[in-house]
């Protein structure tokens, strides 16, 4: 019961932190299944399962307030039991709980109108006062509660019905399997989605000198980051050469 | 009507700024998104600069119109702006013009630069750390995301506020443009290495075939995957990445793409296609 507070309460932190002060990145599966392992004792299983998920939902955000998959809950409940249950179990359930709550984000943002109606009213009355004290203590709310409800409900009652799951995991290693293959191939979509946002016909062959710098010459990804940004600098060195810095 | 300026102290300036960070996005709904917070956060600066009480409701109305831009670059950046325009006693329509003509561009730059590319190497690098068990990793995310956040976010809007009505100006000298190609740049190249070296696909297929040599039969097994391999290494990864951009753009929705890989994903692993 204590457990499934507290983890409803990091749910809850963890959205709040985006629409706010983003002072954690909570909302990020790394972040919301490490400290979910730290408050249920078990740190390995917080990172494993919120790194693995970090790199499916790698380059996934809500650019412009599109929807996609609660990564986030994810983390946290595959963190809680994948504890109990072991790695495989913890990312099986994580992938469709995150899927299923997507739905529950769309109504969220829908029912948020709430609030800009009763600006508009307060607003209306010159009511300063009527306006901070909504944004103060409900603002977050319908956020915070349509993430923190989930996560109660699913640790305080899920048990028995994770328990069948892991079950038949046991007799079916082939379900293993194709969780283990589809956790490889996920992060292709973040990928994708970042290719997306960029100039890709514009500038191919900087794609291709990341893929030989790795593939070939095996430079470790903070050799990659730092090689990409010497290259930039020096590539407008170049090009704005004459122009005032 | 507007007052010649009022002048703005240090004090309604930070008050505004810790506004900001607190309640930016929270109330994001599809009507008007980030609207609630932006006026939350200006109230403060309206209601010094709009002392008569019809005025101050005029813009207390007005600054609950629609607005959506990136929370971290763009967002504060908007805010300052605005602030050195209610100062030096700017309309309703200059200052709404400010808000609409910079929230899309904005929005597009720290989208790509905070989200896209920032945020996705110090998590890849985190998670490939915490991957190893090594809990220096989400520490490390953690910290390179807490200064750096809170400090870019400090200057810009301060940054704004004092460059002023010269803001504009310096926006168009064509440093955003510089700052997103040199992102654009930093982001290719980084996808290029780290798209091969994240995304697993791996084929388990193997073929055997009867052989003749020297005069004697032996069973040869041929290994798909060292074939391909041999071809371009990270084949697999780099074609299942380059599918997942095509069908992105193709206009199909991110959940519709997980869809297609998971069954690709589910389907491969259980018949041991993928291993």
């Amino acid at each position: 019961m204590l457990t499934a507070l507290i983890l409803a309460c990091w749910a809850y932190a963890c959205i709040w932190d985006i629409l706010g002060p983003v002072f954690f990145l909570g909302f990020r599966p790394l972040i919301a299944g490490f400290g979910a392992g730290i408050i249920v004792g078990d740190v390995q299983t917080g990172m494993l399962i919120g790194g693995t998920l970090e790199l499916m939902a790698l380059g996934v955000y809500t650019y412009g307030g599109a929807t996609i998959p609660d990564f986030t809950v994810g983390a946290i409940l595959g963190t809680f039991f994948g504890k109990t249950e072991g790695f495989e179990v913890g990312i099986a359930l994580a992938i469709p709980a995150a899927l299923l709550l997507t739905q529950v984000d769309i109504l969220n943002r829908f029912l948020n109108f709430i609030f800009v109606h009763q600006a508009d009213a307060y607003a209306e009355e010159g009511n300063v006062k009527g306006f901070e004290r909504m944004m103060r203590i409900f603002s977050h709310m319908i956020w915070g509660l349509s993430r923190a409800i989930p996560v109660f409900l699913a640790v305080q009652f899920g048990e028995s019905a994770v328990k069948s799951v892991s079950t038949f995991f046991e007799n079916n290693r082939w379900f293993n399997d194709g969780i283990s293959v589809t956790g490889g191939i996920l992060p292709a979509l973040g990928f994708a989605m970042l290719l997306k946002i960029l100039p890709v016909e514009k500038y191919p062959a900087f794609l291709l000198l990341g893929f030989i710098l790795f593939a070939y010459l095996g430079v470790p990804l903070v050799g990659i980051a730092l090689a990409a940004l010497a290259t930039g600098l020096v590539y407008q060195q170049l090009k704005y050469r004459g122009q005032e810095a | 009507m507007e007052a010649a300026g009022t002048k703005l102290s240090r004090s309604d300036l930070v008050r505004t700024f810790w506004r900001f960070i607190f309640f930016n996005q929270l109330g994001w709904n599809y009507e008007r998104m980030q609207s609630v917070g932006y006026c939350y956060a200006m109230l403060p600066i309206l209601q010094k600069t709009h002392p008569d009480p019809e005025d101050f409701k005029e813009a207390f109305i007005t600054n609950l119109n629609f607005f959506n831009t990136n929370p971290v670059v763009g967002f504060p950046l908007i805010l300052g702006a605005h602030a050195a325009l209610e100062e030096a006693g700017a309309s309703l329509e200059t200052t709404e013009g400010l808000k609409v003509g910079l929230m899309g561009p904005l929005a597009g730059v720290g989208d790509t630069l905070v989200w896209a590319l920032y945020n996705s190497i110090i998590l890849s690098i985190g998670s490939v750390m915490a991957l190893d068990g090594n809990i220096m990793g989400p520490i490390l995310a953690l910290l390179l995301v807490f200064f750096p956040y809170l400090g870019v976010r400090y200057w810009q809007f301060f940054w704004a506020y004092n460059q002023g009505t010269g803001l504009i100006a310096q926006l168009g000298s064509g440093a955003i443009m510089r700052v997103t190609e040199l992102a654009t740049i930093v982001g290719l190249i980084v996808i290029g290495g780290f798209a091969p070296s994240i995304v697993r696909m791996n084929t388990a297929l193997e073929w055997s075939r009867d052989v003749e040599v020297r005069g004697e039969m032996t069973t040869q097994v041929i290994n798909v995957q060292s074939q391909l391999d041999a071809i371009l290494p990270f084949m697999l990864p780099v074609l299942v990445t380059w599918m997942a951009y095509a069908l992105l753009k193709r206009g199909w929705s991110p959940i519709r793409v997980i869809a297609v890989l998971l069954v690709v994903g589910f389907v491969g692993g259980a018949l041991g296609i993928f291993g």
